[in-house]
This record gives structure tokens, sequence and C-alpha cells, in this order.
């Protein structure tokens, strides 16, 4: 089973696989920091998620969240 | 042969530190410009410094420069078309790993470069250490640690940026980032684009692989240049990639670029594990302990909402107290204390600045009078002039209340907590949280507001909220609503109610509309999605407070400042002089003529017709600029005469006043604000059509409560 960014526990590290989507939402994820092998962690999981990525701290919405694939470390 | 004059481009991530740092280099002298090879106006700053003129460009804050928003197609249009003898790019200390990334884009496009490590005072609390030495050797242009806040390292960035100007330091050629898998076909595109004219100004390197990457503005302009066979071409290669690696060309390069930012960042940066907190200082755990908790109350569900409510309704209730004296006034008065309420009211800003302007103005027509000066030219100086300055003067204070609070929310990282609370609920309206920007800064003024619709990601949304925030009340309509409100409501509670209300139905109809704009004129089904930094909570500081203020209010003093001016004039002139030339009975004048053309609107209100016209000119000049509503119906009642008197001389029912206030505040926004929306837009029909629209909704939205309220029983309470 796929494994997507809003389905991640809070507290709980893992690394991106790919983002999906159009090429303006995967052009603007991936130039802030969310490239594949980027080791993500979810601070918030209510409402938008909030997620530590490259020493900054990011809210995205439900939506755009299920468009990142990660998998466990 | 040295150029005297130096300029310099500013380019960062937002949140970086641009701003505070583009204001420590410049000080007072930055002003907007023009710039050839970008559309838009740029700001920019001055810095003597070694004999040189420094002249520093601030580019939009953008993650990149691959075009993908408009930030990032200015910025790169600037460096590419502006020729700026530097380029300084801003990386913040406390995040390395994602802030390299910019700095190494750029050097891939030129090789100019200066290399600023921002917020380098607070790399010791975040337990981050960069060695400088080391990644001025890998990246072989110069790199300083600032701190603009605590004001170091300027001096060796500014000669850091001479000594690249002039070529004594940094590098020759453009950095080279290892694309793996994608180089062979590089190289291949690179062959093609030798022949392209449309490119000839960028790196061949670069606009490979950017071509390789998709970038709609370098095929826009091939295309434009006849030269579809080579893009075509381009295209094969592009299509291949995909299909023999399943992935795209450009996640590829992005990925390449910061596997390379990694690599610099293993070698040049330690990160003490876990945050550092010193334990001596109980002071900044105690710190630490508070922003953790404000972290979990504005990221839960129910009480982010709640608490970002509450601390925007408390901020309005400070800034409209201060200004207005309301709504504190009308709670004093509901307990009984009748005095403490009036107190308040004449000593809020709003009323001392009037005080002011009657002393002054009657001052001078005393004096006047005395020198045996023309009645006209008194009347003009005083009526005309002197009120229209005081009205531009009465605002002042409220925009700057509010910009402070704003610079306040935006300094200290509060704000894009409240974007992140606000999103559930935006989102049913086809926002996304970070709409509340635009929708906030709208409460003080609509046209910095629509401005600030520029940090939307999505084009849908940002002409949604282009489209819907003139809606929003700002301070201007609120000081309409307030003059009719304690005119024509004695009870303070019923005042609170109306003005409540409004402001309710004017958020409401704010919010529909841009739900209306995005589903029905874009027929967008998709919900937006949040994209949003949140930099750390802090304290807000207070030289970057101040100049956030300062920015905001002079903003507006300029703007509306001359418009006010000039319409309040112009009224004077409309209803002093007629066909016939200077007349003494107003009804014969211009403003009435127009007045009276536009009267048989206000029919269905049922509004007295010998003063109709009065209100229909006031609201022709509204138009103009809201605040010269009021200040018109005082001048069309001969201009010595209280508000509230003039007010009253129209003979308005309750019932009327409300529906029209409903209407004064729905209805057409000013022209500045028309301007600024066909400036964002850049669509005639949007404009016109939105225009349109609002008028059409304001009109019959104040007919409906005008036929409800006169037709229940909620007419016995009025
Ligand atoms: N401690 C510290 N904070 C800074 C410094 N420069 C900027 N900041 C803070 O970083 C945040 C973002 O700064 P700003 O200049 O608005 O960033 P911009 O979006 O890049 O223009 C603000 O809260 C500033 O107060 C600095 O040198 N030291």
């Amino acid at each position: 089973m796929v494994l997507t960014l809003d389905k991640v526990p809070v507290g709980v590290k893992v690394k991106v696989v790919s983002v999906l989507g159009g090429y303006g939402i995967v052009n603007r994820l991936m130039q802030m920091g969310l490239t594949p092998g980027t080791i993500v962690e979810v601070v918030n999981n209510m409402g938008p998620i909030i997620v530590r990525v490259r020493g900054v701290t990011i809210a995205l919405g439900r939506g755009m969240a299920r468009k990142v694939i990660v998998e466990r470390t | 042969m040295e150029k005297k004059e130096i300029i310099v481009a500013v380019a960062g991530n937002p949140n970086v530190g641009k701003s505070t740092l583009f204001n420590v280099l410049t000080g007072k002298t930055v002003h907007v410009a023009n710039w050839p090879g970008v559309t838009v106006e740029l700001k920019q700053g001055v810095k003597k410094y070694r004999g040189k003129v420094i002249k520093f460009v601030d580019l939009p804050g953008a993650y990149g420069i691959s075009a993908s928003t408009m930030e990032e197609l200015i910025a790169r249009e600037f460096i590419v078309h502006g020729e700026p003898d530097v380029v300084l790019v801003l990386a913040d200390s406390t995040a390395p790993e994602r802030t390299l990334y910019l700095p190494i884009q750029i050097l891939e496009l030129t090789p100019k470069v200066v290399v600023a490590l921002t917020k380098s005072d607070l790399t010791h609390k975040h337990g981050v250490h960069i060695y400088v030495d080391k990644l001025e050797s890998i990246l072989k242009v110069p790199v300083i640690p600032v701190s603009a806040i605590k004001g170091y390292g300027i001096r060796e960035l500014l000669n850091a940026i001479i000594d690249v100007a002039s070529g004594k330091k940094g590098r020759s050629n453009t950095l080279v980032v290892d694309y793996n898998g994608l180089e062979p076909f590089i190289k291949e595109v690179e062959s093609y684009i030798t022949k392209s004219k449309a490119l000839s100004k960028y790196p061949s390197r670069w606009a490979a692989v950017r071509l390789l990457e998709g970038d709609s503005r370098l095929e826009e302009l091939m295309e434009k240049a006849g030269e579809k066979d080579i893009l075509d071409e381009v295209r094969k290669i592009r299509d291949s990639i995909k299909r023999s690696t399943g992935k795209d060309p450009s996640e590829i390069a992005i990925t390449s670029r910061f596997n390379y930012v990694d690599s610099i960042v293993k070698e040049t940066v330690v990160r003490a594990a876990g945050e550092q907190v010193s334990v001596s200082e109980l002071l900044k755990l105690l710190g630490k302990a508070v922003v953790d908790q404000l972290e979990r109350i504005f990221q839960h569900t129910v009480l982010g909402p709640i608490a970002s409510l509450l601390l925007l309704f408390l901020m309005f209730l400070i800034i409209f107290t201060v200004n207005t004296g309301f709504p504190v006034n009308v709670l004093f008065d509901l307990l009984g204390f009748t005095e403490l309420a009036e107190f308040v009211e004449a000593y809020s800003l709003a009323g001392l600045v009037e005080l002011t302007f009657e002393i002054i103005s009657s001052s001078i027509s005393m004096l006047l009078e005395a020198q045996n000066v023309a009645p006209w030219i008194i009347s003009l100086i005083t009526d005309g002039i002197i009120a229209g300055i005081g009205a531009v003067l009465t605002f002042l204070p409220l925009i700057m209340f509010v910009s402070f609070f704003l610079a306040v929310l935006e300094d200290s990282g509060i704000a894009p907590r409240i974007a992140v609370a606000f999103n559930n609920i935006f989102v049913k309206f086809g926002l996304t949280g970070r709409a509340i920007y635009p929708y906030l800064i709208s409460i003080g003024c609509n046209t910095p507001g629509i401005l600030a619709s520029r940090t939307s990601i999505e084009e849908e949304e940002r002409m949604s909220i282009i489209g819907s925030a003139s809606f929003v009340p700002c301070q201007a309509r609120l000081v309409v609503i307030l003059a009719f409100v304690t005119t024509y409501f004695k009870i303070p509670l019923y005042q609170a109610a109306a003005v409540i209300s409004i402001y309710l139905m004017a958020f409401l109809v704010t919010l529909t509309t841009a739900l209306f704009i995005r589903r029905v004129i874009f027929r967008k089904k998709e919900k937006p999605e949040l994209i949003l930094e949140l930099p750390p909570i802090h304290k807000p500081s207070l030289k970057v407070v101040w100049w956030l203020t300062w920015s905001y209010s002079k903003h507006f003093l300029k703007k509306a400042g001359t418009i006010i001016f000039l319409v309040s004039v112009l009224t004077w002139f409309m209803i002093n002089y007629g066909p016939t030339g200077p007349v003494d009975d107003i009804s014969q004048s211009y403003g009435a003529i127009f007045g009276r053309l536009l009267s048989p609107f206000l029919t269905p209100f049922h509004i007295n017709p010998e003063t109709s016209w009065k209100v229909a000119y006031a609201l022709i000049n509204g138009f103009i600029a809201k605040e010269c509503l009021v200040e018109t119906i005082v001048l069309l009642e001969g201009g010595d005469i209280d508000v509230d008197e003039a007010l009253l001389a129209l003979g308005l029912t309750r019932v009327q006043t409300y529906s029209l206030l409903v209407f004064m505040t729905l209805y057409v926004p000013c022209l500045a604000t028309l301007a600024v929306i066909y400036m964002e837009s850049r669509s005639v029909k949007f404009t016109l059509g939105i225009t349109v629209y609002i008028i059409t909704v304001a009109y019959l939205i104040s007919l409906i409560v005008y036929y409800i309220l006169s037709l229940t029983t909620l007419y016995l309470i009025f």
C-alpha cells in the first residue's frame, strides 16, 4: 500500500518518495525542499498538515499532502 | 575604468530576512521604480560607500527561478535583462539545507554573485554552525554572514559587493551542477539551441536545463521568434526522458540541485542534535514554553480559529476605540457612564484631529476676513482646502494603527498561523487560509489589500481575492457608517447592532463573491490547496515593525491623500458653481445637476425627493473615495455645520439609513481600488464586469434589506 503524507501520525519521520500533481505544484513543493529522498517530520496533523523539512516548517493543505508519497524510514 | 554606479539585484526566499536587510542597507532612500526588462515596479534603494553609488533592487521573494510563479519570473527576468553588476542572494543561516538552493540556481545563471547568510545572530540559538570559509571555497564567491537586526556583517557585505562588481573577487564562469542521468540530454539540447536567437541572452547550458524542465517563458520566447522547429526537437527529447525514466525531467533536475545542496551542507554545516536550549537560562526556556503553547493553540482545529478570531477582534476593538471612540463609548453609554462615553469620543484621535482643524479653519477665516479677502477665496481655503487636508489627516492615525498591528502579526510569525487556522473555513469558499492576509489588510484599506493578493499561489484564487476584497468594509467606510449610525440611532445597543450586522453582511458577501468568481467565472471545481511556510514565532523587532508600519502608511498617504484632497476641492467647486457661474443656491449647482440625474435610482427607497439628489451626489463622490461621502454631505449643507446636523438634514428614516448604509458599504469600491483591481487583473473586462457585479449586488441587497425591514415587525424597533 502506498503511504501518503496526510496519513503519517504526528512525530513520525518519513522519507519522500515522489510528488504527484501538475507541473506548478510539483515544482513548488520540490523547490521548497520536498524532493525524493528528503526526510520529513510531521509536526501536526489536524486540518492542514504541518511538517518540518530541511530546517523549515511548512503547512500543507490535506489534498496537497495526499499528493506526497512517502515511506517509513 | 571602474564604474561608479553598481547595480545590485537582491534575491531570496520568502522569510529569509530580505526586507529587513534591504532596509538596513538602504535606509530611507527606498522608492519604487520601473526597470527595463521587467514589466512591474521594483523597490530600489541607494547606498553610498567607498566612493561608489550602490543601487539595490529588491526582487520579489521566490524559492527558485524556474518561472513557475510570477515572482520567480520577475526575479529571473531582472537578473537576465536588468543587467545587474552583482546579484546578492540571501540564504537563511538557520535553514541552510533549504535556502542554499536559490544561490545554487542563480549561480548557474550568472557568476556575479555574493551570498549573504542572514539571521546569523540566531545560529547559536538554533544550534547551527556554518564553516563560512569552506562554503566560500566551494561556491567560489564571497559568502558573508550578516545580521540585519544586530547590524553586523554589513560593511563586509558592501566590500564584497564592490569586489565582485570590479572583478577582484568571485568567479568568472557559471556554476555547473551535475545532473547525472540528464547530462547527455543537456548536451544534445545545447547543440540545438546554439542556433536560437531568442535564447542568445541566456547561458546555453542553463537554457538547455530549463528547457528540459519545461520552462514556459523560454518556450514562449522561442515561439515568438519563429523557432518552433528547435523547440519541437527539445520537446521530443523531453518526452523520451519521461518515457524512459518514468520521471519528469524537472523532478530529476530539482532533485539533482538539492543533492548538490545536501553535499555542500554536509561539508560546511554542523547541527547540534536536537534544538539547543541552554538550560541555565531559565527565561529562554520560559519563552520556548510560551512559543510551544502558542504553536499548539494555533494548530488546534477548534482552538486555532477561535484564538485567531479573538486576537483579531481585540486588535480591531483597540484600533477603533483609539481612533473613533467606538465601540467603547457605546459600552460606557450602555452602562450609564454617559460622561465617560463622551470623553472617550471627544479624545479619540479622530475627534482630536477634527477639533484641531475646526480651530485652524475658523482662525484662518477670521484672519482673512480682516484682510478683506474675497469671500469665495476664504470659502475655498477653509471649506475646500483645509477641510480636505483635515479629512486626510483624520485617516492617518487609523491607517497607522492598522498597519502597526498587521506589522506585529507579520513580524512575530503569528500571521501565518492565523492563515492556517482559517484554512478550514476558507476552503469552503474556494480560498486557502492565505486569503486572510489580503482581507485583513482590506479592513484598513482595500488598495494594499488587493495588492496583497499576490501571495496566492493559484491564479484563480488570486483573481477571486482581487474581485471580492473590495466588499470588505475599509476604515473609510467605517467612518461613514459611524457618522450615520450615531446620528440616526440614539440607543447605543442599536448603534452597535447596526455596525456589527453591516460588517458581518459585508464579510459574507465577500466570501460568497470569492466562491462565485471561482465556480462561475473560472468554473473551477477543485479546492485550492494551502502551501505556507511557518517561520518560528518570536518577539517582534521594533525596528522591523516600525518599517512595516511606515511603509504601509506612506502608501496610504501618497495615494489616498492626494485623492481625498482633490475631491474636497472639486466638491467645493461643484457645489459653489453652476452652469451660470457662481451660485448662492446649492440646488442650482453642478453637483445638484449630477445628483438629480442619479436620484431616480433612489426612488425605491422612498427618500424625500428634496434631499435625494444630495444623497445621490454624495454617492458619486464616494466612488472617488469613500471617505468623501460624509465630507460631501457636510459641504452640501453649507460646510460650517456639524456632521450629525448635516446628516439629519437629509431627513432619512432609520430604515432608510440602515439600507443606505448597506448600499454605501457594498457599492463600487473607490477609484483607487478600481485602479488596483485593473492593475492586478490586467483585464478591462474583468474590472468592468466586477464593477457592474458589485453595484448590482449592493443595490439588490440594500433594496431587499429595505423591504424586509419596512415590511416586518423589525420595523418596530427602528
Ligand atoms: N534574529 C534575526 N531575525 C531577523 C533578521 N532578519 C530578519 N529577521 C526576522 O525574520 C523574519 C522575516 O524577515 P523579513 O525581512 O520580513 O523577510 P522577507 O520575507 O525575506 O522580506 C522577520 O520576522 C524578521 O524579524 C536578523 O538578522 N536576525
